[in-house]
């Protein structure tokens, strides 16, 4: 009965300490953010950023704005484009580039080549290259999955214990059963954590696209969270460019943790640990 | 096995690899092909030395027995690899090690006797292969110099055992002679020429607006560029330094506040009971979208920039060295305990170079994240840099310089990283060997 | 049942019988209780042993039984929920005063897998105890540190790192970093564990000739028979979790022994002795660890 109370008291410890930590962080924020009225002078930095009272109040409003909703739609349906294209378009290209050498040899250094540059400086190319301002970011969202999963796919694959093939094919695996029940299984875990980390890569790549693209001055362009926030700093409103981070947060949030379950649901035997 | 192909293999393997042709199909007449099941035993310690092996194919066991001073007794030896070398050592004539067929092998073997009496002939030729065979004993049996110093010498001066350049230069030519320089060079052949063809020969839809191969070459390298960036400008390096400054800075203060915190996050369970959460909290929301908010706070142009590069490597770095210390053996920790050890010298000497690993790893992410947030930074708010070039060039139409910039970034990150990469096997000298033994 | 447990009466012995010999190890009563989520596990039950100076004694069970628990106590890694512990009759812990004993040079742990630190050269790790205590100069630990291993034939790999050199070198190196300090308990933790037995057995020999020459009180966890009678002085026989000696046995081959100790008639006897008591404990803890898995 005592260790009982010992381990329930030991796990709220740890969350009271997240809860007190968190709302310290508040606190601060918003006596920092206020300091010009209370104490008549701003603090660095935080003195120019709105406080998290006025934050809930502008978030209460944009509840019922429909448009903030679509700027949600847009942003996610661009990640979905970007990402699905570069998981069905990595992944092959990752697995071929583990299994045959001459491959691997001609296309691994050209890739290893194009990797360093940052996906967004691939933004003005891709607008002059793509007809419509939608494939130009979902290009780039494409391109900013695409590296990490290849990269975590082909690790995932050559680092498969070679002993797993030999007791395959001492079985009797064909060549198509091996690929199929040795390598694709076990390079799962792999795809799963390149998707997870891809994920975050693209919502970090489609808010500086729609930043760039759209609030660049070009009218028309489809709206979009990260074309929010832009809007609301050009219209002066603050904010809402903390209430469109917040929201970019929880949206990249709860994408990578559905990612994650349906991970963890794919690799059963990774579960237990 | 005929002749040339016996030959081939002399030739692949490192004793004979810079005997002239002629010489090595003599030696070549030397060989005996023998094949092997696996698990059989080649040859047991203690039994008399005759013959030195080259395996043709398959794996053979090498384990040297306890007392040679070997540092790392066991070895696989495959195709190429060459043992038995105590049947050309002048004072050992007994196996040394035990060697067992892992797997179906075949090989040729070569009586020793019968291959100094060869190079008694040709001593120059000798006292180099004997060289080699002195180097490998040192460098792939992990045996001492002074036994690699037994082989046999000709001509009147010493053998000694090879330095680190021929050993390099032996690689090198090893490297030359697998398919991988020549496949990579036709992977980049056809990607330049993809590029070539599309824009410049095919004119095709949509890569007609591109800028093509010939433009952007002769932009980068023309003295009189069109558009007024090329390497010989000085304005072309003066983005690169302003780029470089930034991320010189960024990097810097990411790294000396992200690893004591991260350090201190893995040590401490009730300081990262207290910091973590907000940190968590903070961590899903992009990099860029702090854009406007890093403009509002730091006014200017040149400090948002800065911060937001700082932050993407700051939480790379501070995560993974939290990670690299959560890592951490405990019997570690407990071992230093047990030696004496206070608990801040369990910190100095555990606990940091424990995470070091990890932490160079964040430090890799770290330094490429900051790039990427650079251009983000520079392309949205920033004066001059790299980024700024790429976006300015696009609403002022000037298209190769663009891809001038794309080429430049993608250089600069790239050696940037090799040098995080440098920096870290340096100090991670016992990772390093570590490695390169587990990779044999 | 009843002769089992008249043997586990050990006359209490001063510990000081040898005179000049230290590291007696007392075990009173102690008691280990886990807690992991509220559900109270017994790791060690009403334990009692008295380890004379100067004795290799080897305690056998079977995996996950809880010995590694008690000798987590005596090196001051976890508390003890009861009972005392004393080294040399000065009290190491005891509830509820002092729970928990302060880990210390006197008595070194040798671990399972191993704990030389990957980052220092050989020679570093064998110097760390000192360095740590500073006691001595640095010149002076590295010329005690080489002769040492130079003695436990360890020349030549001063510089290489641990991951460099083969792992049964490793183990010669980490047993040398502890006698480095001079400690009055050696505690192994199944050292030999993942070694293949060719290099066991060689180890073993070695181990030996490092104890005639120090003469320390070996603390011995193992799961391997044969290496316990070839090694120990006694044995000590534990019952699965919760763990408590169920018998104890003299192994009265004289000392010192070799590896043709492997084939002569007693070590058969005390093999035959032995096994079923220490196979009955196994089956024991398998069918225990089936029901939790």
């Amino acid at each position: 009965m005592i260790s009982k109370r010992l381990t329930k008291s030991l796990f709220s410890r740890s969350n009271l300490r997240a809860v007190i930590a968190i709302f310290v962080f508040l606190v601060l924020w918003e006596v920092g953010s206020r300091s010009k009225d209370w104490f008549g002078f701003p603090m660095p930095w935080v003195g120019h950023v709105p406080p998290p009272t006025a934050v809930l109040v502008a978030w209460y409003g944009l509840l019922g704005d429909p448009g903030y909703w679509q700027s949600w739609y847009m942003s996610t349906l661009r990640v979905l484009a970007g990402f699905l294209a570069a998981m069905v378009i990595g992944i092959p290209l990752g697995l071929f580039m583990a299994v045959n050498k001459t491959f691997h040899g001609i296309v691994f250094p050209s890739f290893e080549v194009l990797r360093p540059i940052p996906p967004l400086a691939w933004v003005p190319a891709s607008i002059i290259f793509w007809p419509t301002q939608e494939l130009s970011i979902a290009f780039v969202t494409f391109l900013g999955a695409f590296f990490t999963i290849v990269i975590n796919v082909l690790g995932g694959a050559k680092s498969i214990d070679p002993r797993f093939f030999q007791s395959a094919q001492s079985m009797g695996s064909s060549q198509w059963d091996v690929f199929r029940r040795v390598v694709l299984p076990a390079t799962l875990p792999s795809i799963v954590v390149g998707s997870a980390v891809g994920m975050g890569i693209t919502w970090e790549v489609v808010v500086a696209a729609e930043m760039i693209s759209g609030g660049g001055g070009t009218t028309g362009s489809g709206g979009g969270l990260g074309f929010f926030i832009w809007n609301s700093y050009v219209g002066g409103s603050y904010e809402q460019i903390v209430v469109g981070m917040i929201s970019i947060g929880i949206a990249g949030f709860v994408c990578s943790e559905l990612l994650r379950k349906l991970g963890g649901y794919l690799t059963p035997w990774l579960r237990k640990r | 096995m005929n002749q040339n192909q016996t030959a081939d293999l002399l030739k692949r393997s490192m004793p004979f690899q810079t005997v002239p042709g002629e010489m090595l199909e003599a030696i070549a007449k030397l060989a005996r092909y023998e094949s092997y099941a696996r698990g059989d035993v080649i040859y047991h310690q203690g039994d008399f030395a005759d013959d030195v092996f080259i395996v043709s194919s398959g794996a053979v066991q090498h384990t040297l027995g306890i007392g040679f001073q070997a540092t790392h007794p066991e070895k696989i030896v495959r195709s190429g690899g060459v043992f038995g070398w105590a049947a050309v050592l002048d004072n050992q004539r007994t196996r040394m090690a035990k060697t067992v067929c892992m797997e179906r092998t075949e090989l040729i073997r070569i009586n020793g006797e019968e291959l100094i009496n060869f190079f008694k002939a040709t001593p120059e030729t000798g006292d180099i292969v004997m060289s080699r065979f002195a180097t490998m004993i040192n460098k792939e049996y992990t045996m001492p110099e002074e036994v690699a110093g037994h082989v046999p010498h000709f001509t009147q001066v010493p053998v000694t055992v090879a330095t680190g350049l021929s050993l390099t230069m032996f690689r090198l030519s090893q490297w030359l002679k697998s398919p991988k320089p020549y496949l990579m060079m036709t992977g980049f052949g056809i990607l330049l020429a993809t590029w070539y063809l599309a824009v410049e020969v095919w004119k095709l839809p949509r890569f007609a607006d591109m800028p093509g191969l010939t433009t952007v070459m002769k932009e980068w390298f023309s003295k009189d560029p069109v558009y007024g960036l090329s390497i010989w400008t000085p304005e072309y390096y003066q983005h690169i330094w302003v780029s470089v400054r930034r991320i010189l800075i960024a990097f810097f203060l990411a790294t000396v506040l992200g690893v004591p915190l991260g350090l201190f996050l893995g040590w401490s369970k009730t300081f990262r009971e207290y910091v973590f959460p907000v940190f968590e909290t903070l961590r899903p929301i992009p990099i860029l979208a702090w854009v406007p908010l890093a403009i509002i706070m730091f006014q200017g142009s040149e400090t948002p920039v800065i911060f937001l590069t700082f932050l993407a490597s700051f939480y790379a770095t501070a995560l993974n060295t939290m990670l690299g210390v959560e890592t951490i053996d405990e019997s570690y920790s407990r071992a230093a305990a047990c030696l004496g050890a206070s608990k801040w010298q369990v910190f100095r000497e555990v606990i940091v170079p424990g995470a070091m690993p990890f932490m160079f790893t964040g430090l890799q992410i770290s330094i490429g994240v900051a790039w990427f947030s650079l251009v983000a930074g520079e392309m949205v708010a920033g004066e001059y840099g790299l980024g700024y070039v790429i976006n300015t060039s696009y609403t002022m139409v000037r298209y190769p310089t663009i891809v001038i910039g794309m080429i430049t970034l993608g250089i600069v990150g790239y050696v940037s990283s090799a040098l995080v990469r440098m920096a870290g096997d340096y100090m991670m000298q016992w990772r390093v060997r570590e490695l390169a033994l587990g990779g044999r | 049942m009843s002769a089992v447990m008249q043997d586990l009466k050990v006359p209490p012995q001063a510990g000081k019988a040898g005179g000049a010999l230290k590291g007696a190890i007392r075990i009173e009563d102690v008691v280990k209780i886990y807690d992991p989520e509220g559900a109270a596990v017994m790791a060690v039950d009403h334990c009692s042993l008295d380890i004379p100076a100067g004795e290799i004694c080897m305690i056998v069970g079977p995996s996950g039984c809880g010995k590694t628990t008690l000798l987590n106590a005596i090196a001051g890694f976890h508390s003890i929920t009861s009972g005392k512990i004393y080294l040399d009759n000065e009290l190491l812990c005891g509830p509820p005063e002092k729970p928990m004993a302060q880990p210390g040079a006197d008595r070194i742990v040798v671990f399972q897998n191993g704990a030389l630190f990957p980052w220092k050269s050989n020679i570093d790790n064998v110097a760390f105890g000192p360095m740590m205590q500073g006691k001595l100069s640095k010149k002076e630990i590295y010329e005690k540190a080489r002769s040492i291993m130079a003695d436990a034939g360890l020349s030549g790999t001063e510089h290489n790192f641990p991951g460099e050199v083969s792992s049964g070198l490793r183990r010669r190196v980490e047993i040398v970093r502890a006698l480095m300090n001079e400690p009055k308990v050696l505690l192994f933790d199944e050292p030999y564990r993942a070694l293949d037995s060719l290099t066991k057995s060689v180890m073993h020999e070695a181990l030996l000739e490092i104890y005639y020459k120090n003469k320390v009180t070996i603390f011995f966890i193992t799961h391997d028979l044969e290496e316990a009678i070839f090694l120990g002085h006694r044995l000590v026989i534990m019952t699965s979790r919760p763990c408590k000696p169920k018998k104890i046995i003299d192994v009265d081959i004289p000392h010192p022994r070799d590896y043709s100790v492997l084939t002569s008639t007693r070590y058969r006897q005390l093999m035959d002795e032995t096994v079923e008591l220490v196979h009955e404990e196994a089956k024991k803890a398998f069918s225990a660890g089936e029901k939790e898995g």
